[in-house]
């Protein structure tokens, strides 16, 4: 793919933009505060379109595409009930604790419900995770922009650091969500004449399950049974696994997305952020996965187009890029190629600022330096974004030499998350859980996560204890590895608080469901009520599940 | 604080007459498989939404002064 310079002049106005809100946005960074939380002033549509944002990285788009091509609609999966189920029951139930107990993170919140030892748990792995995930957006950039136009990684990688650094140096939190919503609109309108055109010249949907195996076009469908379908889960592992545990885990407790619902200007505001977010992101199918799907009709077709090859096998991540190059001339291709730089920076901008609140907050602030001025933590959290980003190139290096590395702690990080749900949901709904009980229960989930992986087998993955089950897939043994870490956690979690003593009613308050006054809402229209609009999403959930069945 | 809809408005309408003047002028110029001159209809479309955002934002400049 060669770019003219018309694509150049066009990538080259979006970096004037994004330096330019961040230039704008600087005047207004006098406290910690308003660097770290956006001064919790943020309008609820631009909260809304950041947390769905945040999620939707250009490996997102480059993944579900290929997963589109791979598995086919049942990729959806999740996008409806692996998302929208966790981010109706975040906006409805746990945002009135999040944003009402005036924590700052979610580590945080776990201080005040629990105590300092599972808060720095869950801040230094949270920590450690985020720049990781920052280094691997970067490093797929740079391998992205190396096989697609030919640059070179270590000017991709620099050059898109320096400028994420830029933007959120000067405007902190309140920037990266400017950036994050710009490049959604970008994503959007970049990528939604793609699909149109891909799925037109594939004779429309009924034209593309003409050409595809029956399983490709249908959601539930084939389910039954793991055999039936590409992706090797079957219903219970799918609905357990991911449409509860993971899901859950995600999307009500990753600070990364909760952060943005708690830079809303009220706590109504924070409320809907994920209940607004839950209506495109139900549509977001139709443009990053339909491609792939289209991409695997055309190949089936006397078009020309052939699905992109690698080491014998096809190479389904190349299919959205190739998709580009076939259907679009310079100037659209432009636009979509500074859509997929967009998203990549603000993978890499979202898990910055949520590192640098962390960090100053949860683990500088706690441990090394308390009582010290705000103007001290405003500093801190300046430095702390520097130095986020220098760790960020460090990791993409490290991706580039030692793969193996990346894999085994993306694992790790999974055993870490998995169990988060059930202390979180233990800690807000029954008041009788105490730290020590979260904290074992976290630590006996991760150790779960980690015996399961240990104990079974997917496509040659896992079993370096013992072999005592065999899964289908890689997908259903993380299904399953999230549902024991789950429990095991929950089990524990209310055992050991049982033994231990609980903390007085009075303490809390704001902190538990039954000792809180929940925020009502009578009196405003039914669409600024969290309730209606959430029975709103679902209602559009279970009717676009039935039209893909 | 900065109201996003103004530099997002003026964004979408600066791409968007930039592939809506590829449209105009290299009308020829399609991807293999494209049936369409995407960047006219595409680029006019960038530029109507910018152009909204732009009326959105001068809306709320004028309700609060």
């Amino acid at each position: 793919m060669t770019l003219a310079p018309v694509d150049y002049a066009i990538l080259a106005v979006y970096f004037a933009f994004v330096l330019g809100i961040g230039w704008q946005l600087r005047k207004k960074v006098t406290t910690s505060g308003d660097f770290l939380l956006s001064g919790r002033s943020v309008p609820v549509w631009i909260t809304s379109l950041a947390f769905l944002a945040a999620n939707l990285g250009a490996q997102e788009l480059i993944g579900m595409s290929a997963s589109g091509a791979k598995y086919g609609i049942m990729t959806s999966h999740f996008y409806w009930i692996g998302a929208i189920p966790a981010m109706l029951f975040v906006g409805v139930f746990m945002m009135p604790f999040y944003y009402g107990s005036r924590a700052r993170s979610v580590p945080e919140y776990l201080k005040l419900r629990f105590d300092e030892k599972t808060r720095t748990f869950n801040a230094a792995t949270f920590a450690a995770m985020t720049v990781f995930s920052s280094g691997i957006s970067m490093y797929a950039l740079g391998l992205l922009l190396q096989l697609v136009l030919g640059w070179s990684f270590t000017t991709s990688v620099l050059a898109s650091a320096a400028i994420v650094l830029a933007y959120t140096f000067l405007g902190g939190l309140t920037s990266a969500i400017y950036n994050e919503v710009l490049q959604f609109l970008l994503i959007v309108l970049g990528f939604a004449p793609l699909a149109i055109m891909a799925v037109w010249k594939a004779g429309g949907w009924d034209g593309m399950a003409a050409r595809i195996p029956p399983v490709m076009t249908h959601s539930w469908a084939y389910m039954g049974r793991a055999s039936d379908n590409p992706m090797g889960v079957e219903v219970f592992g799918l609905a357990m696994g991911l449409g509860f545990v993971l899901s859950f885990g995600y999307w009500c407790t990753d600070f990364l997305v909760v952060q943005r619902a708690m830079a809303a200007e009220s706590m109504s505001a924070a409320r809907r952020t994920p209940l607004i977010a839950a209506i495109p992101k139900m549509f977001i199918p139709f443009i990053v996965i339909v491609p792939g799907i289209a991409a695997l009709a055309l190949a089936n077709m006397s078009t020309g187009y052939v699905l992109p090859m690698k080491n014998g096998g096809p190479d389904y991540d190349q299919v959205l890029t190739t998709l580009m190059a076939q259907f679009y001339p310079a100037g659209m291709l432009g636009v979509g190629l500074t859509g997929l730089m967009a998203s990549f920076m603000s993978g890499m901008a979202g898990n910055v600022t949520a590192f640098n609140t962390v960090f100053t907050y949860d683990l500088y602030q706690s441990h090394i330096r308390p009582n010290a001025p705000d103007k001290h933590y405003l500093m801190v959290g300046r430095l702390t974004t520097i130095g986020g980003v220098a760790l960020s190139i460090g990791t993409a290096y490290l991706a580039q030499h030692y793969n193996n590395i990346m894999d085994l702690l993306q694992l790790v990080f999974g055993f870490v998350n998995a169990p988060l749900f059930a202390t979180f949901v233990l800690g807000m709904f029954w008041k009788r859980t105490t730290g020590h009980g979260a904290f074992t229960g976290l630590v006996s989930g991760t150790t779960a996560a980690a015996l399961t992986h240990g104990l079974t087998v997917a496509e040659g993955k896992g079993g370096w204890l013992a072999s005592l089950h065999q899964f289908p897939s890689v997908m259903a043994q993380n299904f399953w590895i999230a549902i024991f870490a789950f429990t095991a956690c929950l089990l524990v979690t209310v055992l050991v608080s049982l033994l231990t003593k609980p903390r007085p009613d009075a303490e809390l308050s704001g902190l538990v469901y039954s000792l809180t006054k929940m925020p009502t809402d009578e009196g405003v229209a039914w669409y600024l009520r969290p309730a209606p609009l959430a029975i709103l999403v679902a209602v559009m959930l279970v009717v676009l599940n039935l039209m893909f069945w | 604080m900065l109201d996003l809809r103004t530099p997002s408005g003026y964004f979408f309408a600066i791409i968007g007459l930039m592939v809506t003047a590829m449209g105009v002028f290299s009308p020829e110029s399609r991807g293999r498989l494209a049936d369409v001159n995407v960047n006219l209809y595409a680029g006019l479309f960038l530029l109507a939404f910018g152009a909204f955002l732009l009326a959105l934002a001068r809306r709320a400049r004028r309700r609060q002064p």
